[in-house]
């Protein structure tokens, strides 16, 4: 009998998000294994008139072509990589970052400096994303590495505010206090207790955070402050295509616009099976 | 005086003092919330000025363009203020902010209070519009999710808040225009008219595909907290009382339930500012966000610097508004 309720709790968790998480994993993979392929074995390059320009979808351009007669399809899928890239880079900085920073900010004892880098870091947080990501580009110019540098200046401090509130409760545990009682050295305790502790609910966050720098990278370029073109990148070709959309040529705009909502969901599939799969843990 | 009179008497004492308690408790979460929300609103000022000091070329070289002699740079730069020390150029952006004065634009010599008093009300209209789609959307539906009793349509809402989520809304924006705007013909693709009622037929498009982010975070947020109502005694007691449908509703469920909502909705108008500024250049619709793109184009930074600013004073000032209005709509809310 026993047996029996404990295959049931186990099936049980085992349901609980992993639907979630595979179709999440198995819609990156397929599009990042494409976006490895596709450029490679395809007829023509990104940047090459493949034939007439805005010829409708048929067999020899599968998502037809653009006003410059590239193929869209080749093109949708050489900038997998610079859109993925880009946004993971613009996650993984802030996250590194941001959590360092709120870590030390949680465990310090002086207040001065606590309360002055906590609200300029609530000052930060309070402008909207965006508006202040396009307000930096604005000073410092368009490109991928603007990009980046704009989205961590900004992005740092959402963390920093997760890292921090975490890291004052982290510091009271348990096994923190038998770390210093044991006579750990600071550096030990604060980077093999600590801050694994508080990167847990850092790195959750990042994941959902990750949706909305990939999208946030696309506007940008949508807006023509983002990846300067001729390079492939799903915001700029919706930006070149969009005012051919109310005129009949949709599959310039369209599929781009399919294949960064595939990416954001793919994400954001893995981000709540994963999040279903803490709290049943955390309920068990 | 009788036993139970005396009693009575205390216990009214001591409502007394707990109300005295309570109010004082309200008082000084309200001014340490108005406190904090002045010092972020000095920092939003600061990193604001700040942005064109760290700027790594020279602005004014930049905004003038290559081709000009030094004497016009120099000649440009004073007149910007920007050759006097920092603290003199913080002291006058500083103080020039509470006479209404923030500079004005380089191309177009307008003042930039001008520009902000002409484009921030559509601006502001888009975000009302979406706040309010979002509420009639976001109410019934997580009502409906909340006391169904169906998996399916809770798994479903889960999956569909997931993917509408991480549906850009620029994209989700030119879709509503290929729908609405040329197969139904029911939305225009562009144009704005300044009059209330008339300006609702250009605006309604954009609020709705504000709505594509707004409503799954809301909508979900609001179904989590009605399911921990639910869980509550005083349902209950409700269904048992046979009190109205009506009544039901609004102060069993709901009103005990909206003030995480209403907390997280004024830390929302952020991310619909964002949202809004990319439906003002789809739309061509003459906002702040529009304007703003504009002078990024054209390197006006002033402009982009004020409206970079307002934008967050405009933030701090709603989640004051929001933590506020979520304290009085349930107490048990404790302000951080």
């Amino acid at each position: 009998m026993s047996t029996g309720m404990e295959s049931k709790t186990k099936k049980k968790f085992i349901k609980e998000g992993t639907f979630g998480i595979y179709t999440g994993f198995f819609m990156l993979g397929s599009l990042v294994l494409a976006g490895a392929i596709i450029p490679r074995i395809s007829k023509y390059g990104p940047d090459e008139l493949a034939s007439m320009p805005l010829a409708p979808p048929s067999r020899a351009n599968f998502f037809g072509t653009d006003v410059l007669g590239r193929d869209v399809f080749v093109r949708v899928f050489d900038a997998v990589f610079i859109d993925l890239g880009t946004a993971i880079i613009g996650v993984a900085i802030p996250l590194v970052v941001g959590t360092i920073i709120g870590t030390l900010l949680g465990i310090s004892q002086n207040k001065r400096v606590n309360s002055v880098v906590g609200s300029l870091i609530d000052g930060i947080n309070a402008f909207p994303f965006l508006v202040f990501v396009i307000a930096l580009i604005a000073f410092i110019g368009p490109g991928v590495g603007s990009i980046v540098l704009a989205i961590s200046l900004v992005n740092w401090a959402r963390y920093a505010r997760i890292a921090r509130t975490r890291a004052v409760v982290v510091n009271k545990q348990g096994y923190v206090e038998a770390a210093r009682t044991l006579g750990f050295s600071k550096k030990r305790i604060l980077f093999k207790h600590i801050i694994p502790n508080v990167s847990s609910e850092t790195r959750a966050y990042a994941l959902s955070d990750f949706i909305i720098v990939i999208i946030a990278i696309a506007a940008l370029s949508f807006l023509g402050l983002g990846i300067k073109p001729p390079q492939a990148e799903w915001g700029g070709m919706i930006r070149d295509g969009k005012d051919l959309l109310t005129v009949g040529f949709w599959w310039p705009t369209v599929f781009p616009g399919i294949a960064l909502c595939w990416a954001g969901i793919a994400v954001a599939f893995i981000s709540e099976g994963l999040t279903r799969r803490m709290r049943e843990v955390g309920t068990r | 005086m009788t036993e139970s009179q005396k009693t009575a008497a205390s216990q009214d004492a001591k409502m007394e003092v707990e109300k005295d308690r309570n109010r004082a408790a309200l008082r000084k979460t309200f001014y340490g919330r108005i406190i904090r929300s002045i010092v972020v609103g000095f920092w939003v000022m600061v990193i604001a000025f700040s942005l064109m000091r760290l700027s790594p070329g020279d602005p004014v070289r930049l905004a003038l363009g290559a081709d000009v002699t030094e004497e016009a740079v120099e000649a440009f730069r004073t007149q910007l203020g920007l050759d006097k020390p920092f603290y003199v150029q913080f002291w006058d952006y500083f103080s020039g902010i509470f006479r209404g004065d923030l500079g004005y634009s380089y191309f177009s010599g307008r003042d930039v209070t001008e520009i902000l008093g002409t484009h921030l009300p559509v601006t502001l209209g888009i975000i009302g519009l979406s706040i309010l789609f979002a509420a009639l959307i976001s109410l019934p539906l997580a009502l409906w999710v909340a006391t169904s009793k169906s998996n399916t349509v809770n798994y479903l809402f889960r999956a569909l808040t997931s993917i509408s989520l991480a549906i850009p809304g620029f994209f989700l924006a030119l879709l509503g225009l290929l729908v609405f705007g040329v197969y139904f013909n029911i939305a225009p693709a562009a144009g704005y008219e300044g009059a209330f009622p008339g300006n609702l037929k250009y605006l309604w498009l954009p609020a709705l595909a504000n709505c594509g982010s707004l409503v799954p975070v809301l909508s979900r947020v609001l179904h989590s907290s009605l399911v921990d109502t639910l869980d509550e005694e005083f349902v209950e007691t409700g269904i048992i009382r046979g009190v109205r449908k009506s009544r039901f509703y609004w102060s069993y469920l709901l009103r005990p339930s909206l003030a995480p909502t209403v907390v997280l909705l004024s830390y929302m108008v952020g991310v619909m500012i964002g949202g809004t500024v990319i439906m003002e250049t789809i739309f061509s619709l003459p906002g702040i966000g529009r304007e703003l793109i504009t002078a990024v184009d054209g390197r006006d930074y002033p402009v982009v610097q004020s409206i970079a600013m307002i934008f967050g004073l405009i933030v701090v000032f709603f989640s004051f508004i929001g933590d506020l209005t979520g304290y009085l709509l349930d107490r048990r809310v404790t302000l951080s």
